[in-house]
């Protein structure tokens, strides 16, 4: 990480203009200060100050003394500053600082700091984590902080989107296996749109058919069984493999009632569930995360 | 000659005056603006900066109607929090696209500059909509009529890429004759999404630890 300082000409730029700035302040401090008394107080009342009322005149005598030690203080502050950062073009100052030596030497030691305990997480069985009270309250902030602007801050589910992840519901399994597979990989749910080769009526018999999947003489069963049981089984119960969910059972995503479902039918559904790597969800993390879902 | 004759000599003649008045005025942005003007380093746009298509460049543009960076920052800080919280921290080569920069100096909400690819498409769109159907604590306003308005709608897009052109965005003939053509049938959210979900991908993959 190399600061990005000015060099070549403009490099010596800065520091002509800067030191001339500088030695210029030097010389009108001590002028006013210091001047010949001669120019100071008679030449310039005489000569030049215009009198009212009779002696009311403009005066030119210097501002207090500790507006001078104030500004010395500030001068000789200003040469220990250029000297110890950067500041005169591109010289690094003595102290060698600079913002992204200051970002690695705070991540010195960092990871390591977390090193115990992760290895107590990765030492530690699914089942044990989840009788730590300490570590799933962990769990649960990291919950809060990646995951509940989608599954809601208790995770069971939103806006008729983002799935309860608390029921036995799992589109995609709720095993520590499959679960992972979820988060490190991402899901991407691809539910095909159906009125356009099924058309009006026989969407709907199939979708009044989900509302009553015991009813076995349903006029929607057939449309079923010859397009949906590819994905979503026979029997309705869904298969993880695809992520299509169960359609027996009485938990829908995107609604249950008959509007909704023909919805998901006409225009189809594209859930999406983004992919956590390394960097947002470390080997620990993801650990306690699955511990917090899995039953 | 001492400072005070100067200054007498100065005072009565108001030409010099302006002149000293303009060159002291002058010289914080002679050693820190004009340097950095002319600093090659700080134009070379990182390995995956590509100017904004047409799409993105339209989503840019509402972005900066609705004042979103009233609330929201682009800039992430060299500070361990900052980088811990958001990501990598934001580098001079990544806004050589942005005219005007839109980093922002006040964080009612969350910094925006590593926002790209944090949440789905669809996430922003509800998000956008009414931010308290997916965040119940949210402050943020809802925008429901982004919505309802074409994208095409928002400004002259083929005018504004000719511009930047103009300006040295290396944008292709080809591109700006597609230009209308990519934004039809788009809404301005999902032209607005689509600027959220670039913004802050333009890291190389090292650099972005
Ligand atoms: C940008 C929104 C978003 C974020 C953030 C998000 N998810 Fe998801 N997640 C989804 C969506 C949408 C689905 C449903 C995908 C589908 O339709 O198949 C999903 C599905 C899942 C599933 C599968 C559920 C099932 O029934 O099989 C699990 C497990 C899950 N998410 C866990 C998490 C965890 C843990 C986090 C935080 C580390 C998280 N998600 C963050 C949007 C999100
Ligand atoms: C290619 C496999 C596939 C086929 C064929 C298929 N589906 Fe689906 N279905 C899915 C997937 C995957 C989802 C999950 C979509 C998501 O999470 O975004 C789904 C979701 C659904 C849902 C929403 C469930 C809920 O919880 O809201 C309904 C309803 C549905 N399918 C009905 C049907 C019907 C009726 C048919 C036949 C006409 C059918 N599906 C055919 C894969 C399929
Ligand atoms: C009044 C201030 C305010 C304004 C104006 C505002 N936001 Fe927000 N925004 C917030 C707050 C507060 C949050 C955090 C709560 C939430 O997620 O809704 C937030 C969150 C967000 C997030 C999620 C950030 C994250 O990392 O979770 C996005 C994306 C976002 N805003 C985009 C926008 C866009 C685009 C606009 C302009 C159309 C906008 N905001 C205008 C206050 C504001």
């Amino acid at each position: 990480m190399v600061a990005d300082l000015p060099t070549g000409f403009w490099s010596g730029w800065v520091i002509v203009l800067t030191c001339v700035s500088l030695a210029t302040l030097v010389w009108i401090v001590l002028s006013v200060y210091f001047a010949p008394p001669d120019s100071k107080s008679t030449h310039g009342e005489i000569d030049h100050d215009p009198v009212w009322d009779t002696d009311l005149r403009e005066g030119t005598s210097a501002p207090p003394l500790w507006w001078f030690w104030m500004l010395l203080g500030a001068l000789v502050f200003s040469l220990g500053y250029l000297m110890l950062y950067p500041g005169l073009g591109s010289f690094e100052g003595l102290l060698n600082w600079s913002q992204g030596k200051r970002l690695v030497s705070s991540y010195e030691n960092y990871e390591e700091s977390f090193d115990a305990r992760r290895a107590e997480i990765a030492a530690t069985s699914l089942s044990e984590l989840q009788g730590n009270t300490a570590l799933m309250e962990t769990a649960d902030r990291i919950f809060r902080r990646e995951c509940s602007a989608c599954h809601g801050a208790d995770g069971r589910g939103q806006a008729a989107l983002f799935p309860n992840l608390l029921d036995v519901d799992w589109q995609w399994g709720g095993s520590p296996e499959q679960i992972e597979q979820t988060l490190r990989g991402g899901r991407n749910a691809s539910m095909p749109a159906w009125e356009a080769s099924l058309g009006e009526e026989k969407t709907r018999d199939v979708a009044n058919y989900l509302l009553n999947f015991s009813d076995r003489g349903h006029a929607g069963r057939t449309v079923y069984e010859q397009n949906c049981a590819a994905c979503h089984g026979v029997d309705g119960t869904g298969n993880v493999f695809l992520g299509a969910p169960n359609l027996a059972d009485n938990t829908w995503l995107y609604g249950g009632d008959i509007d909704s479902i023909l919805a998901t039918l006409r225009q189809g559904r594209a859930g999406k569930m983004p992919a956590f790597d390394e960097q947002r969800l470390d080997a620990a993390q993801l650990k306690l995360i699955i511990a917090k879902l899995a039953r | 000659m001492s400072a005070l004759s100067l200054h007498k000599k100065i005072e009565e003649n108001t030409g010099l005056l302006i002149f000293g008045i303009l060159l002291v005025s002058a010289i914080g942005g002679l050693v820190q603006i004009l340097p950095v003007l002319n600093q090659k380093s700080l134009e070379e746009p990182t390995v995956n900066t590509k100017p904004y298509s047409a799409i993105e460049l339209t989503g840019r543009d509402i972005y900066m109607r609705e004042g979103c960076s009233v609330c929201h920052s682009q800039q992430i800080r060299p500070l361990i929090a900052e980088v811990e919280r958001y990501g990598p921290y934001s580098r001079a080569g990544e806004f050589v696209y942005d005219r005007p920069f839109m980093w922002g100096s006040k964080r009612t909400g969350p910094d925006l500059h590593r926002i790209g690819g944090k949440y789905t498409d669809d996430w922003h769109r509800i998000h956008l909509i009414d931010p308290r159907t997916v965040v119940p604590e949210s402050i943020m306003p809802g925008y429901p009529w982004l919505a309802e308005r074409a994208a095409s709608e928002t400004g002259n897009i083929v005018a504004k890429m000719t511009a930047l052109r103009k300006l040295g965005h290396p944008y292709t003939d080809a591109q700006i004759a597609a230009a209308e053509s990519d934004l039809e049938g788009l809404m301005e959210i999902d032209a607005l999404t689509a600027y959220l979900q670039i913004l802050g991908t333009g890291l190389d993959e090292e650099i972005a630890r």
